[in-house]
């Protein structure tokens, strides 16, 4: 199993018992006065018959608090997801911290800072060193959206599926657009491994027909679900935090009752996307404070619940370049989220807001988890860790703890060593050329890419299987039209036939 | 007494009070007031609004805010020109919204606002939006301008397909096409034939003036 | 008086009770038992007079409990500290978190990235920076720099205190070497101002003579004493972060000892200076996550003694303005705000006590800023939860930016920074692809062109000043301790038609 890493000492707590039953309670008056629009007929059916308030006109679906309390109870508090490789099963929830990426839609230029899409090999790359890296505990949808070259569209994260697949052993999960969650979900089976459907809002409180049918394909397959939320404060949420907190909630609140109604006792993680929205520019405020505030506050209410929580926000920042702003708008987010108690953090290779990621960056990253993860195990306080004996055998100076055995022994367990930070005097510094910490990921990512294999690869029979339905996708969505003639031309190049 | 209501509507968009400005119109209408020196008071409003948050002297809900303010005067001074048979003096009618399959909004309002404070007329149909719901709406509007966002690569051809569908129905040279949204470049917007594209809303206002020529 | 942030709902805690009371107990033991050794006849005397078991041949001192806990009892667990200006006076203890700049030896060249000595006028400049920084609440001692050029290492600490009277109205401190403390607290007399002077201790359990007398001197002067311990461990304390705290915290209570018995009341702020050992090199990890762990128990136990707590002292192990310093000094300084530290040191630091630079000053005021307002929390009331307006706007395709609820919550819930990079990609490649730090330079140049220090000083506290420097440098010198060819220097220096400020 993936070993993540264990919080041993209760959670940092922002909001008083009665604030956190306050927004409880706005949640479910939310969630029974104002309800929620939902765009899936099937769905509509099976709220009406557990006891909804259904508008099949208007779509506007009206929850009974009770029901929503009673479904929020089914759902575990911790459970496991199988990998293809027993090594990367995931235990989520309780005090267990698992991190995994953020994606980007394109690669970056480490020079010039520009976006540009990766190519097939730099997606493949990308894949390659988040399997490496063993704090990166699954993988995200996408890392890239697609790579150029001439993927039609619709294919994209299709064909990004099988490359996760191929070169990672590690569980990702199957968004929901279009239906190519019926595809991937498939693929992934017949890797022999799970993988998270994937459900997502639509703020305000809203649900849109693929996301709805995730919930159904998460029943049908008995798949764990991690639910997204992603409103921005004072545009499709309210401005103030508790406000933005009570919305959010109620907008996960439909997928959760009916993923419980469907299957009593599902596998379901809620995520938190929700960003403060810049009022210059309109963009959401990646890497501000607002999105802590929210993020501590989501994962205290939460924790009542009992069900895992997800904090995505953490890992895209406003930043465009690998620089100071980046770090402190990496490490303040996910180590709020981390001491407030999220299961997992969203962390790794984003730079600027949804927009670029790059393996160095992932590589980074993993300095900044272990550290957090170094803080989450806390300090142990036995009669050897104490060491009075030690302290008064050492007295006064000129005495020095040095050579003790007790240092040679307890230094390793006490301290994090990060990979790729510059440790250097500067003396040592200057002599070995000046090397800052993203020169030491390059020569990582280098060792990694020239050492890593995935373990174990897929079997022939796997992989037969994979382009099996890989070819089914391109027949589907070319019938559908989704794939024009002059995609299909280009597209035919990629895949060799 | 003229003056103190040209004055409170400006003073109304400026302070964001739908309900004031809502008010006022309807009492500039009753006092018999030039509707077009009425909308000449409140475009003057928005633009030192919009001028204010080009400067950063104002944010995002601010600007939005003041020009809700002004929708809300909006029909009754419109109803008040149609009725006097006065010739308004717009830019020009803008008909905009987010492609089919596509619910991101945030960019297009900012850029619907801008351009109402610049003096546009503009028909925000909104998110999600059909080929034939812009058709529809060009026609009903007799749009100028036609303004589409996209945010997905996804659905960016969406926006061809709309203006393919324009071509069809022969209406493509009786409109201006500019494209936008954060999955559309300079290039795309060659490509699919459309006349202006800008990555930005205070570029979309330019470029939505040089497009009419004003 | 200067708010600084409150902290606004219970601090980070990682020990349970039991735990904590382990390490008390072990801490008294080690004073009762091991003792500390203080080179000063005349704080041996005193401790014997009260009942300390003091040994003459090795200079040990071994405390009885109960005059331990009666010390500690006497300890303010808040006070008032008087700036220059009284706008910046502060309180000190409880929930109250202030952040104060953190110096350097030298500066450093932007480019190279490689150590440099700052110029006097470079001095004088950096000081305005920070007196301009909304959340610079303290400039203490050395900042922002340890001299400048053509400047006797003597002087160093006397001309460095004067300047930042100068230049700035905030509250500041002054430490020791040589007996200089004696100008040091003149000055700060002579503008009305009060001063933080430290003792530290020598780990393990060792004070020696200078740091002795400065305690004497600083709290005979009424003023505010930092006591404090910056053990290595795997060095100069036990290689386990709790070892480590029980032999720092029984160096920083014999302090304590000292001061309440010199003085009953006197003012104190305890600080951790504590890092791991870089196991390599033999330097202190800067910028390591023990030091976070390390400073979150302190808090704990030192919140239970009531006794106001400094920390947090973020030097990155990254040599250059980079990702590496970005998030070593943040965690750092987000744990010790969690986590109760009152006075947090940040601003301005880079490279391990090597490096200062005003415009990383810039960049770190922002980061505060997000600290300050997380400490903030979030309000819970009808308003806030907007639930009528939640109701009101309803789903797609309703939203909430043109709405007054949102036009006055955004500003009271959003912290905007001042030089962070917040443009889209499209409006980033028009500006200029300008990243925080080119911003930060602009916003520098900004600063020097129009702050302005309020109020400057008198004409007669600027006469007095200059009185005690001049009393300084020739009492140095007549003492031999400022050599010929450093004379030289330093009087051409003090020629130059714009001294002070160049
Ligand atoms: C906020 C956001 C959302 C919100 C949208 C809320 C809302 N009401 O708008 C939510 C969470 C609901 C959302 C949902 C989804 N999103 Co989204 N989302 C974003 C995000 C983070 C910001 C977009 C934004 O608002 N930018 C700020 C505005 C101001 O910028 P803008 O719209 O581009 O507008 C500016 C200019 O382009 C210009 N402009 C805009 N329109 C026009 C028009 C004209 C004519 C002109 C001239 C100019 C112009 O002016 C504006 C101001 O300068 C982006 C990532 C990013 N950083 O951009 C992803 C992003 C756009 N989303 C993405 C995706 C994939 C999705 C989902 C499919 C996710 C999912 N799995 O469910 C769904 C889509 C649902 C759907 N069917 O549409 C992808 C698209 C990837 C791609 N290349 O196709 C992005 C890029 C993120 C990513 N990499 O994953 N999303």
């Amino acid at each position: 199993m993936a070993k993540g890493f264990m919080r041993r000492f209760p959670p940092l707590k922002i909001l008083t018992d009665e604030q956190v039953e306050a927004i409880h309670r706005g949640t479910l008056d939310v969630l029974q006065e104002t309800g929620v629009l939902v765009y899936n007929e099937k769905a509509l059916s099976v709220f009406k018959k557990a006891g909804c308030d259904v508008d099949f006109e208007t779509k506007r679906v009206k929850f009974p608090p009770g029901l929503v309390e009673e479904c929020l109870r089914k759902c575990p508090s911790s459970f496991r997801v199988k990998a293809r490789n027993p090594k990367d099963d995931l235990l989520i929830g309780q005090d267990n911290v698992l991190f995994f990426n953020f994606p980007g839609t394109d690669t970056v230029d480490l020079d010039t800072w520009e976006p540009r899409p990766p190519t097939k090999k730099e997606h493949i790359d990308l894949i390659r060193v988040l399997d490496a890296l063993p704090n990166v505990h699954f993988l995200n949808a996408y890392p890239y959206f697609g790579f150029s070259g001439g993927i039609p569209e619709v294919m994209k994260e299709i064909e990004g599926v099988a490359l996760r697949i191929r070169n990672s052993t590690k569980v990702t999960i199957a968004i929901a657009n279009n239906d190519i969650d019926m595809f991937t979900i498939r693929m992934a089976r017949a890797a022999g491994s799970e993988i998270f459907a994937n459900p997502n809002t639509s703020s305000p409180l809203t649900c849109y027909t693929d996301q709805v049918n995730a919930c159904f394909l998460a029943a049908e397959y008995d798949l764990p679900s991690m639910i997204w939320d992603g409103a921005t404060s004072g545009g499709t949420a309210p401005a103030s935090l508790a406000g933005a907190v009570v919305l959010s909630n109620a907008e996960l609140m439909p997928y959760i009752v009916l993923l419980q109604l469907l299957k009593p006792g599902a596998r379901v993680a809620v995520a938190n996307l929700v960003l403060p929205q810049n009022m210059t520019n309109g963009a959401p405020a990646f890497g501000e404070i607002g999105v802590s505030l929210h993020n501590v506050a989501f994962n205290q209410v939460w924790r009542e619940y009992g069900v895992p929580t997800v904090s995505s926000s953490c890992g895209p920042t406003s930043s465009k370049r690998i620089d100071f702003q980046l770090g402190y708008q990496k490490m303040m987010p996910t180590l709020l989220s981390a001491l407030s108690g999220s299961s997992i953090l969203q962390l790794y290779s984003s730079i600027y807001g949804e927009i670029t990621a790059h393996p160095i960056q992932a590589i980074l990253d993993d300095d900044i988890a272990g550290m957090i993860g170094r803080f989450l195990e806390g300090l142990e306080v036995s009669d050897e860790s104490l060491a009075i004996d030690l302290i008064n055998e050492v007295g006064p100076i000129p005495g020095h703890y040095l050579g003790k055995k007790h240092t040679r022994k307890w230094w390793k367990k006490e301290q994090f060593v990060p990979k790729a930070a510059d440790r250097l005097t500067y003396p040592e510094w200057v002599k070995t050329g000046k090397k800052s910490c993203i020169d030491y990921a390059k020569e990582r990512m280098e060792e990694i890419l020239s050492t890593h294999k995935v373990d174990p690869p897929l079997t022939r029979s796997q992989e037969e299987e994979i382009e099996r339905i890989l070819k089914e996708a391109r027949e589907y969505y070319r019938k559908k039209g989704m794939i024009t003639d002059v995609e299909w031309e280009s597209y035919k190049k990629i895949i060799g036939g | 007494m003229n003056n103190e209501i040209l004055e409170g509507l400006r003073k109304a968009i400026k302070e964001y009070d739908n309900e004031k400005a809502e008010n006022l119109a309807k009492r500039a209408v009753e006092e018999k007031l030039d509707p077009l020196r009425v909308l000449d008071a409140m475009t003057v409003a928005i633009r030192e609004v919009g001028d204010a948050f080009g400067r950063g002297d104002l944010w995002l809900p601010d600007l939005v805010g003041a020009a809700d303010a002004m929708q809300a005067a909006m029909p009754i001074i419109e109803e008040e020109i149609k009725r006097t048979g006065a010739k308004r003096e717009s830019l020009g009618t803008v008909v905009a919204g987010t492609v089919f399959g596509d619910i991101h909004s945030i960019g297009k309002t900012m850029v619907c606002t801008l351009l109402t404070a610049e003096g546009f007329k503009v028909h925000d149909l909104g998110v999600n939006i059909k080929a034939e719901e812009f058709l529809q709406a060009i026609r009903n509007y007799n749009a100028d301008i036609l303004a589409m966002s996209a945010l997905m690569t996804m659905t960016a051809p969406e926006q061809k397909k709309v203006i393919e569908q324009l071509k069809k129905e022969g209406l493509r040279d009786k409109i201006k096409i500019m494209v936008g949204g954060g999955a559309i470049t300079e290039e795309f917007a060659k490509e699919i034939g459309a006349d202006g594209y800008d990555p930005t809303a205070p570029g979309a206002v330019k470029l939505a003036r040089k497009l009419i020529g004003r | 008086m200067l708010k600084g942030f409150t902290r606004n709902f219970k601090p980070l805690e990682i020990l349970s009770e039991e735990e904590i009371e382990a390490i008390h107990r072990g801490t008294l033991s080690v004073l009762r038992k091991t003792g500390v050794r203080f080179e000063s006849k005349k704080a041996l005397k005193l401790f014997e007079k009260n009942g300390c078991q003091v040994d003459y041949t090795d200079n040990r001192v071994r405390f009885p409990e109960g005059l331990v806990e009666e010390c500690l009892q006497k300890c303010p667990s808040s006070f008032r500290v008087k700036a220059r200006n009284p706008k910046n006076d502060m309180i000190w203890g409880g929930d109250t978190v202030y952040f104060q700049a953190l110096s350097g030896t030298g500066s450093v060249d932007l480019d190279t990235w490689e150590p440099k000595t700052p110029t006097r006028k470079e001095y004088y400049d950096a000081i305005t920076c920070l007196d301009a920084l909304p959340n610079v609440h303290i400039i203490p001692w050395y900042t922002p720099w340890f001299g400048f050029k053509n400047i006797p290492p003597v002087m160093a600490m006397p001309e460095g205190l004067a300047a930042r009277l100068r230049n700035s109205s905030k509250f500041t401190c002054s430490n020791y070497s040589m007996g200089c403390e004696v100008f040091n607290i003149q000055m700060a007399k002579a503008v009305g101002a009060e001063i933080r002077s430290s003792m530290a201790a020598s780990p393990p359990l060792t004070f020696y003579e200078d740091a002795v007398e400065n305690a004497f001197r600083t709290v005979e002067a009424g003023f505010i004493l930092l006591i404090t311990s910056g053990s290595v461990y795997g060095g100069t304390s036990p290689a386990t972060i709790v070892g480590s705290l029980i032999s720092g915290n029984a160096e920083i209570i014999a302090g304590i000892v000292l001061a309440q018995l010199i003085k009953p009341g006197t003012r104190i702020i305890v600080q951790d200076f504590s890092f791991p050992q870089n196991m390599r090199s033999g330097s202190p990890a800067f910028g390591a996550i023990e030091i976070s762990l390390h400073q979150v128990a302190f808090n704990q136990i030192w919140r239970r003694y009531r006794v106001p707590i400094d920390g947090g002292v973020s030097y990155p192990g990254s040599k250059k303005i980079d990702y590496q310093a970005g998030y070593e000094k943040a965690i750092t300084a987000l744990i010790g705000a969690l986590s109760g530290t009152n006075t947090i040191w940040i601003q301005g630091a880079m490279y391990g006590e090597l490096a200062f630079h005003p415009v990383l000053a810039i960049i770190d005021d922002d980061m505060v800023g997000m600290i300050g307002r997380f400490l903030r929390g979030i309000l819970v009331n009808d308003e806030t939860m907007a639930l009528d307006l939640i109701d009101e706007v309803g789903p797609i395709p309703g939203y909430y930016l043109n709405k007054e609820h949102t036009r006055k919550w955004w500003k009271l819930e959003q912290f905007i920074p001042k030089v962070a990079d917040r443009l889209t990609y499209p409006e980033w490649l028009k500006e200029g692809k300008k990243d925080c730090l080119s911003l930060a330079k602009e916003k520098y140049q900004e600063i020097l062109s129009t702050h302005k220090v309020d109020p400057p000083l008198t004409r007669s506290q600027e006469e007095e000043i200059e009185r005690i420097l001049k009393e300084a440098r020739e009492y140095y010198r007549k003492k031999g301790m400022i050599t010929d060819v450093e004379w030289k220097a330093y009087m051409k220096d003090l020629e130059s038609p714009n001294y002070p400020y160049a």
